[in-house]
């Protein structure tokens, strides 16, 4: 006879959804003093519609990294408009840990993002087109390269250049070739333009 | 031989500052995460980080302040990033950095850094 591991269906009290699923209770429970009250908050309130900003709030001062993970979660689930201007909002902040977890979580929302791709690139903040730059290297857009040869051909700031050129040499095609020679023109004296455009473009023309 | 850890979650920026370090000598290992790179440090310290901020999973910062609490050796750590602003140079002080430097880093700028904090000005 074969041995049956008994199954274990205890679960952990200290976790246990202990508030209403109620709406309004759970924006309520957002801000609670007990970090698993505001985690089963954030979790529930992906069937809130509307509850986008209130997370996006909760997120610019929440500092328990497993409830700072349930509300990006959320924000990714909703993909409303107001979580995506909240997220973007959140690319802003001068919490690096924050700025890194929102863009992998802009990264899960290739169809909510694509359309204001062109706006954050053309932002006056070269953090936020650096950012903007990260979040395109996991977007399975067909513009993507496109939008990387725009940022090579025009944007003054180099680290924004540079982030699309790493980006490019993964996943660029014929297409940008001619771009990252002009680059390496428009950087003459940039050493890490000069390596990283020679690098795309040896993979480039080995593909 | 110094061994020295980059860590940065662009292959090319690795690339990049393991050909400047090796070019005069130094072994260079990779992580491309303050996860990865905690990891590596734990198992046999560096004499040296060079450590991106922006990173998924774990920035610099959150290395850097998890490196310093650990019982290693505390050597010398060079953060590097995209951002000049005071705000970030600071967190980078504050989390255990000895260097900031802002990109793009030059060779001779890398090198001369490096060097200072290993006390091999002469190299």
């Amino acid at each position: 006879m074969a041995f049956v591991k008994k199954q274990v269906t205890e679960t952990v009290s200290e976790d246990e959804r202990k508030q209403n699923r109620d709406c309004a209770d759970l924006l309520v429970g957002l801000a609670d003093a007990n970090a698993t009250t505001r985690r089963w908050a954030a979790r529930d309130l992906v069937d809130c519609p509307g509850s986008a900003t209130a997370l996006v709030e909760r997120l610019k001062i929440e500092s328990e990294p497993s409830v700072r993970e349930v509300i990006l979660t959320s924000l990714t689930k909703l993909g409303d408009p107001s979580a995506i201007v909240g997220l973007v909002e959140c690319l802003r902040s001068e919490d690096a840990a924050l700025r890194n977890e929102v863009v992998e979580a802009m990264k899960q929302l290739p169809d909510d993002v694509a359309p204001i791709m062109q706006a954050l690139l053309n932002d006056a903040d070269p953090d936020v087109r650096i950012f903007t730059v990260n979040v395109l290297e996991s977007l399975c857009h067909p513009d993507v390269e496109a939008w990387l040869i725009e940022v090579i051909d025009h944007d003054a700031h180099v680290n924004v250049c540079a982030t699309a050129v790493d980006l490019l040499g993964e996943v660029g095609t014929q297409a940008a070739a001619a771009a990252l020679t002009r680059l390496k023109a428009r950087f003459g004296d940039d050493p890490y333009i000069q390596f990283a455009a020679d690098l795309a473009l040896k993979r480039i023309n080995e593909d | 031989m110094k061994r020295i850890l980059i860590i940065d979650d662009a292959a090319t920026v690795r690339m990049y500052h393991r050909n400047i370090l090796e070019s005069i000598g130094y072994t260079v290992e990779e992580a491309m995460n303050g996860i990865e790179a905690l990891e590596k440090a734990l198992q046999e310290p560096f004499d040296l980080y060079i450590v991106d901020v922006n990173m998924p999973k774990l920035d610099g910062y959150g290395f850097l302040s998890q490196l310093r609490s650990e019982e290693i050796p505390q050597n010398p750590a060079i953060m590097v990033s995209t951002e000049a602003a005071i705000h970030d140079q600071t967190a980078a002080f504050r989390a255990g950095a000895n260097c900031y430097l802002v990109k793009p880093v030059r060779p001779v700028q890398l090198l001369t850094h490096v060097r200072l904090l290993l006390g091999e000005e002469s190299k």
